[in-house]
């Protein structure tokens, strides 16, 4: 379900722009926010907004990859192994991750926490190897860095997990 | 340490605010402009300077902005889209000094009669974003951005908007695809988007660097600017160095800067990583033609990169030394290309999905000797014949790996195992 | 070359060292087709703006930088020297074809298109000798069905987005379109999503592989087994040009026969697909009798049939009258049996009751112009139309190839106005959207009309109308009240909007007029119309969109009550359908390819009717209480020419050997005259066109031969010989 207050949004965007389907990207970060990945309901609530097909916005989502086309893990960790990353020995960091989250690349846990993507180059070289949380940086990583990380990512759903009813932060937020 | 003309200010405390980049003279660009000049006469100004785009084609700035047709409404883009492998000066410049952007952004509108401009940052550069996002906010509130601008009659609508993960939106007219609302296709050229472009209209599409240099070029004028760097490469630029060297960073330099300079002088690179062999050098970018290390003496200018035989490209200058295995770090880039093609033109789409396999099979010891000579011919199958640069580029690391260390590939073939690096000596496959 | 040969305002060039003259602005490929040289494509569609995708059509021109280049994207100059033959060409398309076949499947002999495929063609002539590519092929499950209709195989897709550019560019409906991005890319829709679109055997017809299948062609014959007819489609008043596939005496499918004037190459899926009724099984294929009241219907011998006819019919007329006698028309029946139908009843039965189902137009022309109510536009100047105003119309559900000639003129920069009761296709790219109440559009041409005319700046203000609206002034306050105030203003906002547009273009459904209150809904848009300035100018127009493959035919050769061939007033004046119908004095009914018992409320015909004959190809609610049942061929099986909604007059040819017991409508008529004693001498449909040409106006000098592949558009001689 999308929020009548993310729609209003969409509206506005829509007007923001000179033709309202640019608004198209920034709607589907928006509808994405709330689902967590593009679904059915985004396509539609876009499509409505901006009014397009949803085969027009679903052709659109999907050559981006920024935009989920499944439900992504919690945390959704993108690690860089394009050329600089990977001459400063980005390969061995992702199969460290592999091992400490227990997915390979591309996969989501399936207790649904964590995603983890290879991704291209995040112009971030001068700092490789470089990994992204959730759209947020940590460079210069090293094998220790990807541990300390790994223990304080467990940490936390630790924390989660103890107070009740609180549902975890969405991921892939804009 | 050569005088800083872009980065002179990245690192004071807080330039990022309004109020600390005012302080060090921030805006005083925009006003001289608004107040001092006309817009052609800016124009002029910065034609003079000699200001080329830092983008990656490195065309004249002040002239791109003097083809644009007279019709109107006319648009900015501004390229943030900042995704060229061993590139990383546009995110810094975003997230550190976002201020000089936007008023490079307000005083090139104003040069180029534009009513709405679009700073279209990278979807992955988030942090980017919110800084960019926040300078606006401030310039509209401060009246540098809107209507009647600091009186002068002149008004601007900027508009900040997020890509998604799509590395051709960073060519200029897949860039304007994109702002519409469409899949990141390149567009057809002719026509040229300074005749028609965003929403059919004359726009002027500019990298991040380029106008985050115009205000100095305004407040200090265009002599004082083409006194840097050499005859036809002027001014000072950001190389953004990686890979095998002790210091990797960005460094701004004159252009004509010699590479030995950039990757050995301890104030930049400060050497090799581990003190090892240099093997070879990407000069602008994983799109250009790699050189050797006998080129290290090359001037970093658009001229003397281009005689050496590559290009001055992005700007990004990865340095790859002795234990690298060069089908392996060829393969990478390549893996770049094929998940980085649009898809629109049969060359680029097919071709680079079979220069990986090919590649993969070659790294991976079960490669065929006939298929180094097929590698070279489907990149000239790609090469000029793919719809947009994207496809030239992806050949470029192939082809010139080919013709520098042939020998490298055929000791994969022959030996099934990688001559140089940690896979060496072990065959790949039984190590797999 | 001579100097004055290059002052004829084409450019000139050589292409392969001959030389070509061609219009500023047209793309190598097409000079070089001009020139008899195929260069080849699978990207482009002259249909569509150049895309330059698949990098497929390359040629060298000399003085170019970085060739080879795109014949597709590259116009013509003038002196250019263009060679599509260049060892450095053959090497370029030789190495895109590799790249196209590197994921392509090697299954041709099973594939639908084989022997029509583009790929396997250019393979063949261009292609390389053998793949050097030995790793591994994209996989996809195998076909999937992206709607009931059509299937995707996304293996055989060559990704020249074609079909995924029809529906953003010619059908704007964006049904199919592309997913995923590089060589991750396929063809496909939303998830869950159907491409459901009108349009969509189009995608199937343009894709130049096998990709996209059409469920009710697919693994049916092979290319080489099929004889393939030029003939008209039967389905609509478009009359979109097609060409019939058949093989042994069955329509395997039917495909777009460009012609620009009428389908613009389009073709829709009802014309495509629903020609089922061509091949039934259920057919008629024996006349049948009904020998007495309440008896059922037998089959007999076509003497005795035609023979019960005539006697029959000669004992009505003797015992009643020939005014009891009346004749219902068809629609969908060519020009020349329309015209002997009409014949047969005033001639050889004597009576003026001949009439056919269709909307309410009073008299035979429109006072205002004196022309017969009818389109004042070609199609293809929809284009140029500034404003199009579609009143209680929906072409897409209609007659869609013109919403697609619509959204043409949308992309030329024109406005759309929908005032309909229910949604539109076109909604959604309409400039403004009126949405009225039932029955509302005879209110709402009513109020446009009364709003225009109060506008000072009018082109044409017409006394009469203002007069005859002054007149029936309480006909606008019940206008008023039935569409509400919101309503009205936005129709006075239409209203002056239509008096000031530079070529406005305002159509409506023939059939609206129909509906309670609408009776004036046709002379009230002409009016509108012509006190706006929006008759012939170019782009500008009026007209009812007809209902069927020959509405307009039928009206042309007076298939109505007050009018002969020609639009000659008939004197006396015959009874109209719905009085024929329901008359007691009107005792025989002869209706020729008609469902009339459709429109009658409780469907019975037979009220105070003691004889009924019908033509017909299936035993139809109508035909079912006939006493006479004639089989009847389709438009699949005999000649003729039929006249389209924008009055082109085009053929429409025998395709199949026609089914065995059935004869032509007009091959009944002429058997009949003769029993009825005028022995007709036409020796087939050709004679009959002649004869309808020397006394028609709007067909004036046409021939058989004449009409040739694309028909005449006739609409304007009457007007220049009025
Ligand atoms: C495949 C491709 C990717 C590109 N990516 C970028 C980019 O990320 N940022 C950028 O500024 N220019 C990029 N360019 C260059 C732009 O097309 C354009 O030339 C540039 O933004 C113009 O700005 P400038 O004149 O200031 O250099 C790219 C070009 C190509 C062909
Ligand atoms: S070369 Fe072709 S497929 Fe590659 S990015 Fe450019 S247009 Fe897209
Ligand atoms: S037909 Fe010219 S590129 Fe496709």
């Amino acid at each position: 379900m999308i929020s009548e207050q993310a729609k209003q949004r969409m509206r506005e965007l829509a007007a923001r722009y000179p033709v309202a389907r640019s608004a198209v990207m920034p709607a589907l970060y928006i509808a994405q926010a709330e689902e967590g990945y593009v679904s059915r309901a985004a396509l539609e609530a876009v499509a409505e907004a901006l009014n397009m097909t949803v085969d027009d916005v679903e052709s659109v989502a999907t050559f981006y990859t920024m935009y989920y086309q499944r439900p992504p893990g919690k945390k959704v960790i993108k690690v860089c192994n394009s050329i600089s990353c990977y001459l400063r020995g980005c390969d061995a960091l992702i199969e460290q991750l592999e091992r400490r989250l227990g997915i390979k690349r591309g996969e989501t846990s399936p207790d649904g926490r964590y995603t983890l993507l290879t991704v291209e180059c995040l112009a971030s070289c001068g700092t490789a190897p470089v990994l992204q949380v959730n759209d947020e940086f940590v460079e210069n990583l090293t094998p220790e860095l990807v541990d300390r990380l790994a223990d304080q990512w467990e940490a936390e759903f630790q924390a989660e997990g103890q107070s009740q009813g609180r549902s975890p932060a969405g991921a892939g937020g804009c | 340490m050569p005088e800083l003309i872009i980065t002179k200010n990245i690192d004071v405390p807080g330039i990022d605010r309004l109020d600390v980049y005012r302080q060090y003279g921030g805006y005083e660009a925009l006003e001289k402009a608004l107040h001092e000049y006309q817009p052609e006469e800016i124009v002029e100004l910065v034609k003079k300077s000699g200001l080329r785009g830092r983008g990656g084609a490195g065309f004249p700035t002040g002239m791109k902005w003097g083809f644009l047709a007279k019709n109107e409404p006319r648009y900015l883009c501004c390229n943030c889209d900042e995704s060229e492998p061993g590139t990383f000066k546009d995110r810094m410049l975003m997230e550190k000094n976002p201020h000089q952007l936007v008023e490079g952004v307000i005083i090139t509108s104003y040069a180029c009669r534009v009513s709405t401009a679009f700073i279209y940052v990278r979807g992955e550069l988030a942090y980017a974003a919110r800084q960019v996002q926040r300078a606006v906010d401030e310039a509209y509130a401060a009246g540098y951005i809107g209507k009647n601008i600091l009186g002068s009659g002149y008004s601007l609508d900027v508009i900040v908007h997020r890509g998604a993960g799509a590395y051709i939106c960073g060519e200029e007219s897949a860039l304007m695809e994109s702002l519409e609302g469409r899949r990141g296709y390149p567009r057809l050229k002719p026509p040229f988007p300074a005749a028609v472009g965003l929403y059919g209209g004359p726009t002027v599409i500019n990298n991040c660097e380029t106008l985050s240099t115009v205000p100095a070029v305004v407040r200090n004028g265009a002599d004082w600017y083409a006194s840097f760097g050499t005859e036809k490469s002027k001014g000072t630029r950001i190389f953004c160095l990686s890979g095998h060297v002790k210091k990797p960073g960005n460094y701004e330099l004159p252009l004509g800067t010699p590479l030995r300079t950039l990757i050995y002088d301890e104030q930049y690179g400060g050497g090799i990583l581990g003190d090892r062999q240099l093997k070879a050098v990407i000069p602008g970018g994983s799109s250009t033609f790699i050189l050797g290390a006998d080129k290290i003496d090359t001037p970093l200018d658009f001229e003397s990169v281009a005689a050496a035989g590559s290009m001055l490209g992005s700007g990004g200058v990865i340095v790859m030394h002795e234990d690298t295995c060069i089908v392996d770090a060829v393969l990478r880039m390549t893996e770049f290309y094929r998940d980085e093609s649009c898809g629109k033109c049969t060359p680029c789409r097919e071709g680079t999905y079979w220069l990986v396999q090919l590649l993969e099979r070659i790294e991976h010891g079960h490669g065929k000797m006939s298929d180094i000579d097929l590698l070279l011919d489907i990149c000239d199958n790609i090469s000029g014949k793919s719809f947009c640069p994207l496809g030239d580029a992806a050949t470029s690391s192939i082809t010139s790996s080919i013709k520098l260390f042939r020998e490298e590939y055929e000791y994969h073939v022959r030996e099934g195992c990688c001559k140089v690096g940690p896979k060496a000596r072990k065959p790949v496959a039984a190590a797999l | 070359m001579a100097e004055e040969a290059k002052n004829d305002g084409l450019v000139h060039l050589t292409i392969d060292g001959i030389p070509v003259a061609v219009p500023p602005g047209t793309l190598v490929w097409a000079a070089a087709k001009q020139a008899g040289i195929e260069i080849p494509i699978y990207c482009y569609h002259p249909k569509m703006p150049p895309l330059g995708a698949c990098r497929m059509c390359f040629v060298e021109i000399e003085k170019m930088p970085k060739p080879p280049q795109t014949a597709c994207t590259t116009p013509v100059s003038e002196g250019m020297v263009v060679h599509t033959k260049t060892e450095k060409v053959l090497k370029a398309r030789r190495g895109t074809l590799e790249f196209l076949l590197i994921n392509h499947p090697l299954d041709c002999p099973i594939c639908d298109k084989g022997g029509e495929c583009d790929l396997q063609d250019f393979t063949l002539r261009h292609g390389p000798g053998a793949t050097r590519f030995d790793l591994h092929k994209r996989h996809y499950p195998k076909p999937i069905p992206v709607s009931d209709r059509v299937l995707l195989d996304r293996e055989r897709c060559i990704l020249c987005q074609r079909c995924t550019r029809f529906c953003s560019e010619i059908s704007m409906d964006n049904g199919l379109v592309m997913i995923n991005r590089g060589y991750r890319m396929e063809v496909g829709t939303a998830p869950g999503q159907a491409f459901d679109s009108i349009f969509s055997g189009n995608t199937v017809e343009i894709c130049p592989v096998g990709a996209l299948t059409s469920a009710k062609y697919r693994f049916k014959a092979r290319p080489w087994e099929l004889k393939r007819i030029p003939s008209v489609c039967n389905n609509c008043s478009v009359g979109c040009n097609v060409r019939i596939d058949v093989r042994v005496d069955k329509i395997m499918r039917q495909m777009s026969r460009c012609n620009d004037g009428v389908d613009d190459g389009w073709l829709c899926d009802r014309g495509r697909w629903d020609f089922d009724y061509v091949n039934d099984t259920q057919r008629l294929r024996t006349p049948l009798v009904r020998r007495q009241p309440g008896g059922a219907l037998e089959p007999v011998g076509w003497g005795e049939a035609l023979g019960m006819i005539a006697e029959r019919l000669r004992a009505i007329k003797e015992r009643y009258g020939a005014k009891a006698i009346g004749g219902i028309g068809s629609t969908r029946t060519t020009n020349e049996e329309a015209y002997l139908f009409q014949k047969l009843l005033r001639e050889a039965l004597g009576t003026p009751n001949v009439d056919h189902h269709h909307g309410i137009f009073p008299g035979l022309r429109d006072p205002l112009t004196g022309r017969p109510w009818m389109l004042t536009t070609a199609i293809a100047d929809f284009e140029r139309a500034s404003h199009i105003v579609l009143v209680a119309s929906d072409p897409y559900e209609r007659q869609p190839i013109l919403n697609l000639r619509i959204k043409k003129a949308l992309k030329a920069g024109a406005r759309i106005y929908v005032v309909n009761e229910s949604p539109t296709e076109l909604d959604r790219l309409a400039t403004r959207v009126i949405r009225l109440p039932q029955h509302g559009a005879g209110a709402a041409a009513r109020l446009l009309l009364e709003a225009a005319l109060r506008q000072e700046n009018l082109r044409n203000p017409r006394e009469e109308v203002r007069r005859r609206l002054q007149e029936t002034a309480q006909a606008t306050q019940q206008a008023e009240t039935l569409c509400g105030e919101e309503v009205a203003a936005a129709l006075r906002e239409l209203a002056r909007e239509i008096v000031t547009a530079p070529a406005a273009l305002i159509l409506y459904d023939e059939m609206a007029t129909l509906a309670p209150g609408c009776a004036n809904l046709a002379p009230d848009l002409q009016a509108l119309a012509v006190v706006t300035g929006n008759i012939d100018r170019p782009g500008a127009g009026v007209g009812p969109l007809f209902e069927d493959a020959n509405s307009l035919g039928a009206r042309d050769m007076g298939l109505l009550p007050d009018s002969l061939p020609g639009y000659r007033p008939a004197s006396p004046e015959g009874l109209s359908y719905q009085e024929m119908l329901s008359s007691d004095a009107v005792k025989a009914l002869y209706i020729m390819g008609a469902n009339p018992a459709r429109h009658l409320a409780d469907g019975n015909l037979r009220r105070g009717k003691e004889f009924i004959v019908v033509q017909e190809i299936l035993l139809t609610e109508t035909a079912q209480q006939a006493d006479v049942v004639l089989p009847a061929l389709t438009y699949a099986e005999k000649d003729g020419s039929m006249t389209n909604v924008d009055h082109h007059v085009q053929a429409i040819r025998r395709a199949l050997r026609p089914l065995p017991g059935a004869r032509a409508d007009w091959e009944i008529l002429m058997d009949l005259a003769a029993l009825l004693g005028h022995p007709w001498t036409y020796e087939g449909p050709e004679d009959v066109l002649l004869e309808i040409a020397a006394q028609h106006p709007l067909y004036r000098g046409l021939t058989w031969e004449g009409l040739g592949l694309q028909g005449v558009r006739t609409g304007e001689v009457e007007v220049a010989h009025a």
